[in-house]
């Protein structure tokens, strides 16, 4: 018994001794990639190694632009600064979107499309929207209310198409980039299935219900541009938009994970409810009412004033103050032109 | 009566006529009324356990003149014929450390184990599956103990069990009773010469009876000792199951033959351990849900090979959407496996293959009983305590029992005690309970902490893996607590 003790001892001495020498590789093979000087594996290219502007890392997918950690801080303070200056810079949303989607929030909605047996189709086959892909003469042959038809009917009342969206560059995970990406081609639908506008009172309302939805911080800090708005549409996103985007967002499921084009021939009222999405008040039929009304008033109190003059009124004076509403009236019609224009270039920017 | 019948005779009769009536009459009077079979020890199990209390005490030389039986309700000899083709292995592996492999030694069984089915290995990785937070078991240069670098022998269950049957039939001495379940458990009667009330008998199929100056419970988590005992055995079940599988690997290990590798993730279902066997073998412990596992189980080879592979690399998001799926899991993997990043040199090798008929599983669970003894009942191994095997433990804990029991034993016989009284016995649970209560303790809390797949423990939990991690010292301690070369604190 004890004979075979010592053996035994004498043999674990021989292995440690034989451990001792090949432990510095083994160790070093084991420790932490980012610290090893061992050359990082083509899998581990994503892994977040310091590197300096001076020598970048080869890009994770064609387009991408690695960044450093400063250079991603200035992305984010310069395109959120400018953004909120000037909403129609519709480049640099996309730029302090992919800014602020890392750490955690792009990942988590990467994890939402990966826990769904249709997300993680979406990303396996990584489909792209653009007016190619989508067949738009087929989708105007769809029967009203379908999703397609719903979709290109938006497209048409707000004069967009869908082959406006800019490709992304900033976000180093690959497959996240496609996420962004998707999100980005996705965003019409959004507008599609809730029929919300692209002036600036229905993107933001959009931006807020995404952002409970999404949790992308650009949509969130994109809520903010509420306070560049008039008075009375604040009041209206504060009463109407504001709480059903909250209550919508947060209610529906993931609307990342909607393979849109396997939905186009579906009804689009079973669509919403199976994500549970109710369209909020029509906002253009809104806005038109409110116009209608507010001339109304205008008109009515013109009359008001001008049968006050009495019967006595000459000619001359009654000419006069025709001329004067006829004038008004032109400067009113200018003011909504202006507005309608300045709806629709601004609008293009901020669909993002 | 006898005495009188005796002196009349011994007026008329040869002093040895008269021994041979007395022992007539004896006999007679033992015939109307059976002499019960007493033993000193009755060791009621023939696990691990059991066979290495039974080995123990044939070997000491102070107490191999105890009279002791086995009662196994198993065909003992097809366990101690086990054979399997070198290249198959049996799923049912325990890890030994060094300590429990020295005891074996000790009492010469370790010499009777299959030695070539018998794995050493040297390093640990154990690392968070949620955020990746990391702990490297490997000897520092220098903090390696003067034993050698083992953390533990990895070894099937059937081998020790053989081999402990081989060396005790090599001791002989051992009435072994088996295929022979326990029906019953009573008190002895109490007889005109013998007072046998307070005294166990075993009632065995066939209607054989053993009486017992110390009866010995090593009968499993359900034991029927400890329910005559009327010890209480409290704690929890898991709502874990754990998958076990023999499993082919790629290679050898990253550390080649002589440094073996273990790995163990925690993901938010439970543990998933590879732990390494002789050649390009590793023995799988996956612990998680029982609806996981009775998937894990109706799985084709190849799906049930990407599962593994998976639970080692794979998010555990990928992992919990391959549960829903019913197959198809080996397309799934190779598509996530080139999303996925992560360090090869830091996982187990590629697994290729699973034997055959080896994925197996069982429920999870902690148990303890609030004493180990009665009068005149002991209990060891899994009929005391059942741990969770994220630490592989649980063997060992059986074999440190068994170790303390026979030194009690030992010592109330050197010094002419009853070796079944409560007095003698005292220092066999004194020493053992609360050790054991502690490990038990200690991994119940693990299992707990790592079932978290969110919130505030993950990263809490993470930042003290990683300190450990730093803390070489601290770590060491913790390698040779595991390893049960430590120093003993409780």
């Amino acid at each position: 018994m004890e004979a075979s003790a010592l053996r035994r001892s004498a043999a674990l001495v021989a292995r440690a001794s034989t451990r001792n020498a090949i432990r510095p590789a083994v160790c070093a093979a084991i420790s932490n990639s980012s610290t090893s000087s061992t050359p990082p594996t083509q899998l581990q290219t994503q892994q977040t190694r310091q590197f300096s502007a001076l020598n970048r890392p080869p890009p994770n997918y064609p387009g991408h632009v690695p960044l450093t950690r400063l250079e991603r801080l200035g992305l984010f303070v310069g395109s959120g600064l400018i953004s909120l200056a000037d909403p129609r810079r519709g480049d640099l949303i996309a730029s302090f979107a992919e800014a602020t989607a890392t750490p955690y929030f792009i990942y988590r909605l990467r994890d939402a499309m990966l826990s769904h047996p249709t997300g993680r189709r979406i990303l396996r086959l990584r489909p792209r929207i653009t007016s190619q892909s989508l067949n738009i003469p087929y989708l105007r042959s769809l029967p009203p209310n379908t999703v397609g038809r719903t979709y290109i009917d938006w497209l048409d009342r707000e004069g967009v198409s869908p082959d406006t969206r800019s490709a992304v560059r900033y976000i180093d995970d690959e497959e996240c980039a496609y996420v962004m990406q998707r999100y980005r081609e996705c965003h019409d639908f959004y507008h599609a299935l809730t029929g919300l506008p692209i002036v600036r009172e229905g993107e933001v309302a959009l931006k807020a219900f995404e952002f409970a939805n999404t949790l992308l911080p650009m949509t969130g800090f994109s809520v903010f541009a509420a306070f560049t708005m008039k008075k009375s549409e604040q009041k209206r996103f504060r009463e109407i938009y504001f709480p059903w985007a909250v209550k919508n967002g947060l209610r529906a499921k993931e609307v990342i994970n909607v393979f849109w084009e396997e939905e186009l021939e579906r009804d689009v009222d079973d669509l919403r409810r199976e994500l549970g999405v109710e369209p909020p008040p029509d906002l253009r039929e809104i806005r038109k009412r409110e116009r209608e009304e507010k001339r109304r008033r205008k008109e009515m109190e013109r009359m008001m004033s001008g049968r006050s003059g009495g019967p006595e009124d000459d000619v001359l004076q009654k000419a006069e103050k025709e001329a004067e509403v006829v004038a008004e009236r032109v400067k009113e019609m200018k003011d909504e032109v202006v507005e309608k224009v300045g709806e629709v270039v601004g609008s293009s920017s901020m669909r993002v | 009566m006898e005495a009188v019948a005796r002196r009349k005779a011994a007026a008329y009769v040869c002093r040895s006529c008269t021994r041979q009536f007395q022992r007539q009459l004896r006999r007679n009077y033992s015939n109307s009324a059976p002499r019960p079979d007493i033993y000193d020890v009755v060791c009621v199990g023939g696990g691990p356990a059991g066979l290495s209390l039974l080995t123990a005490l044939r070997a000491n030389p102070v107490t191999s003149h105890l009279r002791v039986a086995l009662v196994e309700a198993q065909d003992l000899s097809k366990v101690k014929s086990w054979k399997l083709p070198p290249n198959k292995y049996s799923n049912r592996c325990s890890s030994l450390t060094p300590t429990s492999a020295l005891f074996l030694d000790q009492i010469g069984a370790w010499e009777h184990l299959d030695q070539t089915r018998v794995q050493p290995y040297h390093e640990m990785q154990v690392w968070d599956g949620v955020t990746d937070a990391r702990i490297e078991f490997d000897w520092a240069p220098g903090s390696a103990p003067v034993e050698g670098t083992t953390i533990a022998y990895m070894n099937e269950n059937l081998n020790l069990t053989s081999g402990l049957l081989k060396r005790l039939e090599q001791l002989g001495g051992v009435s072994v009773f088996e295929g022979a379940n326990v029906e019953n458990i009573t008190f002895g009667e109490e007889m005109e010469d013998l007072d046998l009330s307070q005294w166990p008998v075993v009632h065995i199929s066939g209607g054989k009876q053993l009486t017992a100056r110390l009866l010995v419970g090593a009968d499993g988590a359900n034991s029927p000792v400890r329910a005559f005992a009327g010890i209480d055995a409290k704690g929890w079940d898991y709502n874990r199951h754990g998958v076990v599988a023999t499993l082919e690997m790629e290679g050898e290990g990253w550390g080649g033959e002589h440094t073996k590798i273990a790995y163990q993730r925690f993901l938010p279902t439970g543990p998933v351990a590879m732990l390494p066997m002789p050649g390009n073998v590793a023995t799988l412990v996956w612990s998680t849900t029982p609806e996981n596992a009775s998937l894990l189980k109706s799985l084709s080879p190849k799906d049930f090979v990407a599962m593994v592979n998976a639970a080692f690399r794979l998010s555990t998001v990928d992992l919990a959407f391959m549960h829903t799926q019913g197959t198809d899991q080996d397309d799934e993997y190779s598509w996530r496996l080139q999303h996925t990043s992560f360090n090869p040199r830091a996982i187990p090798q590629t697994v290729v293959g699973v034997q055959e008929g080896t994925v197996a599983s069982f429920p999870l669970k902690m148990r303890h009983a609030d004493t180990y003894i009665g009068e005149r009942v002991a209990l060891v191994g899994d009929a005391a305590h059942t741990i969770h095997p994220l630490a592989g433990q649980g063997l060992n804990q059986g074999q440190g029992d068994v170790q303390s029991l026979v030194k009690t034993i030992e010592f109330a016989v050197t010094h002419g005690q009853d070796i079944g009284s409560i007095m003698s016995l005292e220092s066999y649970v004194s020493e053992r309970y609360t050790a054991n209560h502690v490990l038990l303790g200690v991994v119940d809390k693990l299992h707990k902490l790592y079932s978290a797949g969110s919130g505030p423990l993950v990263p809490l939990r993470s930042l003290g893996l990683n300190a450990v991690n730093a803390l070489g010292p601290l770590k060491s301690f913790f390698m040779k607590q595991a390893a049960g070369s430590g120093t003993k604190i409780f």
